[in-house]
Formats: structure tokens, sequence, C-alpha cells
């Protein structure tokens, strides 16, 4: 992320293109090992256009070439641009009077009476991923998958494998897979101290932050209509987890109104688990492919998440309804604001995303073919709303409390309300 | 734990249910063949949701292994 009107930083574009060259060469031995007689590719390209009411606007191109080998197995190289503008929620609390508020970059920012302090930004991120299926035999295969992406202040690199196996005359198919990412985090203008107010720097400049997955799968053919699945997957993570432009309010006790704020803190571990069950069903002509996963970590956040999706075939095109239903519990570090003359906590942060919040996601994909075209285009619009935001659960830590005499105060933010339009395009030849 | 024990029972159910039943024969598989009989049939549409959702939700985890991060704010 990008703080205006910090100094634009070094071309990230030209150090992605040599970290795509470092990572295409990883592949150059299967490509050479290829039958050459039948070369075969496959093209996919999309355009997400995202829009955040009052806050984030992202424009995301991705383009992805994939080397299709006789066995079965392949070679892709996916590369995604995010170019994103606008302001995010530092997580300071509105007060009745104009806020002067300092941004992490130094530069000072005037707050309206009643408005949420927001960060402005402006940043662009690449990515190059590179993964590579080999068939194993009749019945295996294993993916590997290689990852970099950088942006302003955050650099991303890792690893992954997954191996498959199938078995009961391919009625079931057994996944193992792990991935290891070491990404480094280097706030624009510094570290910050956790639960601190006066500017303070860590004197770090790169934060280290390593996450380590493990995952297992299971899918099973029911029936020849009838597909299901379950995958169990945990993550460890551990370093700077913290996020350096988040700040928590110190209130004053009788007025509530925000007297200093902190910047968060957070703990330097993390372990999170979940568990999704699929099922993907054929009707007489149409598909219905429905999920439901459960998330839990040690930071006390919980969630579950149903989603639904309804293919209808039409022929050459397809109409695709989507709707996803998604609850998630706070973080037990969560919460609105301090209380100023109280003992710190060990850990505290204001970020929206560990708050409690229900939200719905409802869409519609239409693909299609053009006359006399090989390749497929889809074109899908949704929007994101946060359904919850006057719902009031009392209880200490949820991010939310009730005034004296029980009028109820809600979350600090404004909900969630996000549209996204994307386009895509997929041809083999 | 209990949890995980459920997921094994499942997954136990899943690998034992229909043994007795007769398998999907080759030339059963013609819808099982289609490449939107996967769980993920638009990977494209996938990857973006997953950035989406990384960025605004607590919450992690599909059908993949943890892929790369960001600094979404």
């Amino acid at each position: 992320m990008q703080l205006d009107p910090a100094p634009r930083p070094p071309s990230v574009l030209s150090r992605l293109r040599t970290a795509a060259c470092v990572l295409l060469a990883v592949g150059v031995p299967a490509i050479a090992g290829a039958d050459e007689t039948s070369p075969r590719y496959q093209l996919d390209a999309s355009t997400l256009l995202y829009r955040e009411a009052g806050r984030v606007t992202v424009v995301e191109p991705v383009a992805r070439i994939t080397r299709l080998f006789d066995g079965g197995g392949s070679l892709g190289a996916e590369f995604t641009l995010d170019v994103m503008t606008g302001a995010s929620p530092t997580g300071g609390r509105p007060a009745g009077g104009i806020q002067t508020i300092t941004t992490p970059s130094g530069n000072t920012q005037t707050v309206s009476a009643g408005d949420v302090p927001m960060n402005p930004f402006r940043d662009e991120r690449g990515a190059v991923d590179v993964d590579w299926v080999q068939p194993i035999g009749a019945r295996a295969g294993a993916a590997t998958g290689a990852h970099f992406s950088l942006e302003t202040d955050y650099q991303s690199i890792g690893v992954s494998e997954k191996l498959s196996l199938e078995t009961m005359q391919r009625l079931l198919t057994l996944t193992v897979g792990g991935a290891y990412n070491r990404d480094d985090v280097f706030p624009v203008g510094g570290t910050p101290v956790g639960l601190t107010s006066n500017g303070e720097r860590t004197g770090v400049d790169r934060n280290a932050k390593e996450v380590t997955s493990l995952m297992a799968g299971v899918s099973r053919v029911l029936s020849r209509r009838w597909l299901v699945g379950i995958n169990a997957s945990r993550s460890n993570e551990r370093g700077y987890l913290t996020e350096p432009y988040k700040v928590v309010s110190v209130v004053d006790p009788a007025t509530q109104e925000p007297l200093i704020h902190l910047t968060e803190l957070r703990p330097s571990t993390r372990q999170r688990t979940d568990l999704l069950a699929s099922s993907v069903y054929h009707l007489s002509r149409d598909i219905l492919y429905l999920s439901y996963r459960y998330y839990w970590d040690d930071w006390g956040l919980r969630s579950h998440t149903v989603d639904l999706k309804y293919r209808f075939e039409l022929g050459t095109t397809f109409l695709q309804p989507h709707v996803r239903a998604y609850s998630q519990t706070a973080a037990d570090f969560y919460t609105l604001s301090l209380v100023n003359g109280a003992p710190l906590p060990a850990y505290a942060s204001s970020d929206q995303r560990l708050a409690h919040f229900n939200s719905l996601t409802g869409g519609l994909t239409y693909g299609f073919r053009l006359p006399g075209h090989a390749g497929e285009f889809t074109m899908r619009a949704e929007y994101i709303g946060q359904f919850d935001h006057l719902n009031v659960n009392p209880e200490v830590g949820d991010g939310e409390e009730e005034e004296e005499g029980g009028t109820p105060v809600t979350h600090a933010f404004s909900p969630l309300s996000i549209g996204t339009l994307t386009i895509s395009y997929s041809r083999s030849f | 734990m209990k949890i995980w024990t459920a997921a094994v029972g499942v997954s136990v159910v899943l690998a034992c249910c229909g043994c007795a039943a007769h398998a999907v024969q080759p030339w059963d598989r013609d819808l099982l063949a289609k490449q939107q009989m996967r769980f993920v049939p638009l990977r494209m549409e996938y990857a973006v949701d997953q950035h989406i959702y990384f960025s605004k939700e607590g919450s992690i985890g599909g059908h993949d292994v943890a892929g790369g991060g960001c600094g979404c704010n």
C-alpha cells in the first residue's frame, strides 16, 4: 500500500519481469521433454473491476498461458496486476469535532466531525505464478507451484506441492499438499511500535512473515452424476502479522470521544484451520454446486461460509446465479476502542476484518461463444453486502457495545458494499 | 479435536459408501469428464474471489493450499 503523497517506489514491474524469468526457467526441462508433435496451449485472461462504496477501487487484469502436454501434464504461468486507489478505514473512531490525524507517511489530515478516519492510498501489485502438473503413472499426479508478488510495502514468495492418488476404480481421490510462503512487510514511514501514539518506530524496515500450510482432501464419485469432497487445511503464520497502518482509538470514558489513536498490535503467531465440504451434482442438463466451510483460528475468530451456484446450460451458452453467505465472529483482541486510564491490553486491533460481521454475495455469470470463434467468454457481475450492521450484540469483544439506557451503538464503520464486474476469456489452441 | 474426529469419520464414510454399489464405468463417465463437473470449473473467477474475500474477511481456506499473500488493506 502506498500512502499519498509518498514518493513513487522503484519500478515494481521491472522487478516482476526479473522474477517472471526466474520462475519460468523452472519449467524449461519440462518443455524440453515434451512431445513436440502435439503442441497445445490454453490461454486464459480476465479483468476484474472492483468498486467498494466510499473506499477502494481496483482494476485487476490477469493473463495465464498453459502448455498442455500429452499424458495430462501441463506447465502454466499466470501474470496479475492490481491497480488500487481509494481509502481504507484506519480503525480510529469518529469524533464529535474535527480530528487532525497523522498518516503513516507523516502527513497530517483533517477529519470532519462524525467521519470515520481514513487512510488514502494508491498502489500497484504485480504477481507471477507458475505451476507444473505432472502425472505419476496412471492414477497419481503432482502439482508444483511457485509464487512471487510485489507491492510498495509487501513482498511474497512461495512454493507449493500437491499430490493426488485415485483409488477404488477411480471413485476415490486422495489429495495431500503443502505450501510455504516467506513474506516481507516494509511499511511506508517505518515500522511503528505497537500500541503507541507518538510515531515511535521499531527501527526494523523489513519485517518477516512466514506461512506454512498443509492440506488433505478426499473426493468421491457417488454416482454418474454426483461428486463430493472434503478438504481440511491448516496454516501456521509466524512473524509480523500486525497491520502497520491500522490504529485503535483511546476514548474518554465519560464522553466516548477519541482522545488519541494508538497503532494496533497483534500476536506474532496465528494458527488457522478450515474444513470444506463440497458437492457437484449434474441434473438432467444443469449443474448444482454447493459447499460449506467452517473456519477457526487461535485468535478466536470463527466463520461459516455457504456457497451455492446453479449453472443453467443453454446450449452454447450458460447462465450461473451465485449466492454466498458468510458469518464470522470477532477476534479475541478486537475492540472498537480502548478506555483512557485503563491498563493497555497485550494486543488490540480495530481492523474491520477482525470484527464480528455477516455478509451476503449475490451474482450472475453469463458464458457464451461468438459464432465462428473457438474461445469462450464469461461475464460476471456480483454484489457483496454486509447485512448485520444494524444488529446489536452487546458482548464484549464483539466490537459492539450498548450505550447507557440501552440505545445501541453499532459498528464504527459503514457496512461493506462492494460491486464487481469480471470479464474472462478462455481458449485452447 | 471433535471436529477433526468428525472430519476423519466423514472421510471414512465417503470412502466406504457405495462400496457395494457398481463402480461408475468408463463409459458412464461422460458427465463427470466435463470441465464444469470440477469443484472449481471457472478457475479465473475462483482466483478473483479468493483474493477479494481474503482482503475483506478474517478467514482463509478453500480447494487449494494457501497461495501467495498480499498486504491488502
